[in-house]
């Protein structure tokens, strides 16, 4: 016991000099620099937040939903994504599981305007779409877990006026164009939080890139509150808002 | 070019041992089948953490682990049933024990088991099965996943026997073997493609293709757990570095024994599940130290030590002992808050510690990391469970040269952890 305190007591001594200075601007400089090497991962993460990727809500038909944020605010990603329902679960015969189609577009609105109306940007274009399927089944009164595929797609493409062109890390950039296409499997599981309160943790995996992400939600009637972790990110967490309504 | 080697070595060593010894099949599932008449049971865990890491040296940095295995229970017939199991894991940047990875370095798996269970009587079982396992691997450079150096693909079965002596305490052994072919596609000597320019492929030849065979015993009773592990690795290609300074034609071959004890347990308000476990690593590899690169032979011979170029007889082998004591208390029903302490003691029993120029010490090396964490647990409804927690980390070592690992740090680490599991 001991023993024990004066471990616990150097431990908690240390604990001053375990904080180094922490150099915020080198950070900064090593995320730009990750933007830059692979644009369309970056924008895809956002594309994931506004991805209605849950099933719908037992006794629903239909849904519409938007992200609210961070893709509308700040990144100015109009969107609007869907699912409906080809098949309620049980209804075929008993133990035949919900089937939900989704998918979903979306366009960015400042990309539109910078190409408009600065000097700077020559044309800008930066959407995506995503198409897929859920399948979930209850394996207790209490749990559902589901399944899902879905095809994601985004462009990002962005060219200077010449002479106009910004530094960045010390290096002129001219244009880029990105592009991004992947298939993603999906396995989640959900557990109701209360009367039409769910909360649900998700992973997306893409099986030619290999990008993957997991997703924490929850959500009621009208909004969904998400957590989405992109551990190879350059942002790793993305709080997330989203509107949508059942029907 | 010695720390290279040296860093591949054990980069091996714990990533083997611990993709076929840390990941057994759900333990759950063993009482679930006794009673469970359903044709089908679905298994369902998933695991996230993710935490910002403050170390003494260098930059924070964030990382995770996502845990996911997706399983299936088919019962045939009262007797036989089928097991199922899929495992994705990731393992992101963190503060790692010396001698092992870099904080940056990152591994994702997908693994596959395929189990048969038959019943042979009430109290005897047996489970034959087959696994596969495709594990990528990337380093602070960002490569691509598909080309990680260290990526890995091995394959093989297992038979496995459970005697079942007490069913009110849930008491029963498991008497397991498994055999593993393991493979690295990617994987090539980098110094020998840098030292002769003017190869075109290649070098490396499946130099760390092995096979892994793996015995093990393991008791539970009544929460309490103990087991006996036995892992011998065979290279298929490696051959033993001699005190000359040049590979003979010996195969290498690493041993190790692990013996493992632990409970978990619940008492009033209190979850407490420490564990405590001792390994010892031998392997007959040796290891050449380059002071620097292009040393040459100085002073004595190669084995006096003050050579720039220093030959480490049975440099590998070492002895380890981990104590982790994990605790909860339950304030009420959805609330806990806990602690724990885990302890990481490696005791090299050839290899010599160094100073900070790279001279060896006439003392063995040890390395020690301890780590005291404090958490709140809010556990969600039946199945999913929130953690906050904050760790302090301490590692130290008697090896004060640190050009390439740290050996002597401190790190603050602050995260938040999710669990579902059904």
């Amino acid at each position: 016991m001991k023993r024990l305190t004066f471990m616990l007591t150097a431990l908690l001594c240390l604990n001053g000099a375990a904080f180094a200075a922490i150099d915020w601007e080198s950070k900064g400089m090593q995320m730009v620099g990750e933007i830059v090497a692979n644009p369309s991962a970056f924008f895809y993460d956002f594309q994931q937040d506004l991805e209605g990727t849950t099933p719908l809500p037992p006794g629903k038909s239909f849904s519409v939903q938007t992200g609210l944020f961070p893709t509308l605010i700040p990144m100015g990603y109009t969107n609007l994504s869907g699912k409906y329902r080809l098949h309620a679960e049980g209804r075929l015969a008993p133990g035949v599981p919900q089937v939900d189609l989704i998918g979903g577009y979306w366009d960015m609105i400042w990309a539109k305007m910078a190409a408009k109306q600065s000097d700077t940007v020559d044309s800008a274009k930066f959407n995506g779409y995503y198409v897929g399927a859920i399948v979930s089944a209850s394996v207790s009164p209490r749990i559902r877990t589901f399944w899902g595929y879905k095809h994601s797609a985004l462009a990002a493409n962005l060219k200077f006026n010449e002479g106009k062109e910004p530094e960045l890390l010390g290096t002129k950039v001219n244009s880029f164009e990105s592009g991004f296409k992947d298939d993603f499997l999906i396995a989640g599981i959900e557990t109701p939080k209360g009367i039409n309160k769910f909360w649900s943790m998700q992973l997306n995996y893409g099986v030619r890139t290999q990008t993957f992400s997991t997703k924490l939600s929850w959500y009621g009637k009208f909004f969904e509150l998400g957590l989405n972790i992109y551990p190879e990110g350059v942002l790793v967490v993305h709080p997330v808002w989203n509107f949508h309504v059942n029907f | 070019m010695g720390i290279s080697f040296w860093n591949k070595k054990k980069f091996f060593t714990g990533l083997l041992l611990a993709a076929f010894t840390l990941t057994p099949l759900p333990s759950t599932l063993y009482a679930a089948v006794a009673e469970d008449s359903k044709i089908f049971t679905p298994y369902f865990d998933m695991t996230l953490m993710e935490a910002a890491f403050m170390p003494s040296q260098g930059n924070i940095f964030s990382g995770g682990n996502i845990n996911t295995q997706v399983g299936l229970l088919t019962r045939i017939t009262q007797k036989d049933s089928l097991f199922g199991l899929y495992n994705f894991n990731y393992a992101g940047p963190a503060f790692q024990p010396q001698d092992s990875k870099q904080f940056t370095d990152r591994s994702m798996s997908h693994g596959f088991n395929f189990e048969y269970r038959r019943n042979l009587n009430e109290k005897f079982r047996v489970r034959p099965g087959v696994s596969f396992l495709t594990d990528y691997s990337r380093t602070g450079a960002n490569e691509a996943w598909k080309n990680g150096l260290y990526n890995m693909n091995s394959y093989g079965g297992q038979l496995a026997v459970d005697y079942n002596f007490s069913f009110e305490r849930n008491g029963f052994v498991t008497a397991a073997v498994i055999a593993r072919k393991i493979k690295f596609p990617n994987y090539t000597d980098l110094l020998t493609e840098f030292q002769t320019a003017g190869n075109t492929s290649e070098t490396g030849g499946g130099l760390q293709d092995q096979t892994l065979t793996q015995f093990s015993l393991r008791p539970n009773w009544n929460g309490f757990f103990g087991g006996f592990t036995y892992t011998l690795q065979g290279y298929k290609n490696q051959v033993v570095v001699n005190d000359t300074g040049v590979y003979g034609d010996t195969r290498q071959k690493d041993k190790t024994t692990t013996l493992d004890a632990g409970f978990r347990q619940k008492l009033w308000i209190f979850e407490l599940s420490p564990m405590l476990s001792y390994t010892l690593h031998r392997s007959n590899q040796n290891f050449v130290r380059y002071k620097f690169l292009g040393a040459t032979p100085t002073g004595g011979s190669l084995l006096a030590g003050d050579s720039d170029v220093t030959f480490v007889e049975g440099n590998y082998d070492y002895n380890e002992m981990t104590l982790s004591i994990p605790m909860d208390l339950n304030i009420t029903g959805k609330w806990a808050v806990g602690g724990s302490i885990n302890v990481t003691r490696r005791l090299y029993t050839q290899r010599g510690a160094r100073d900070s120029d790279n001279n060896y010490t006439d003392t063995r090396q040890k390395n020690v990391m301890s780590t005291l964490t404090g958490s709140i647990r809010k556990r969600m409804n039946d199945v999913a469970t929130m953690r906050l927690f904050y760790s302090l980390m301490v590692a130290s070592s008697n090896n004060k040269f640190e050009k390439y690992m740290p050996y002597n740090y401190t790190g603050n680490t602050l995260g938040v952890a999710y669990q579902l599991s059904y």
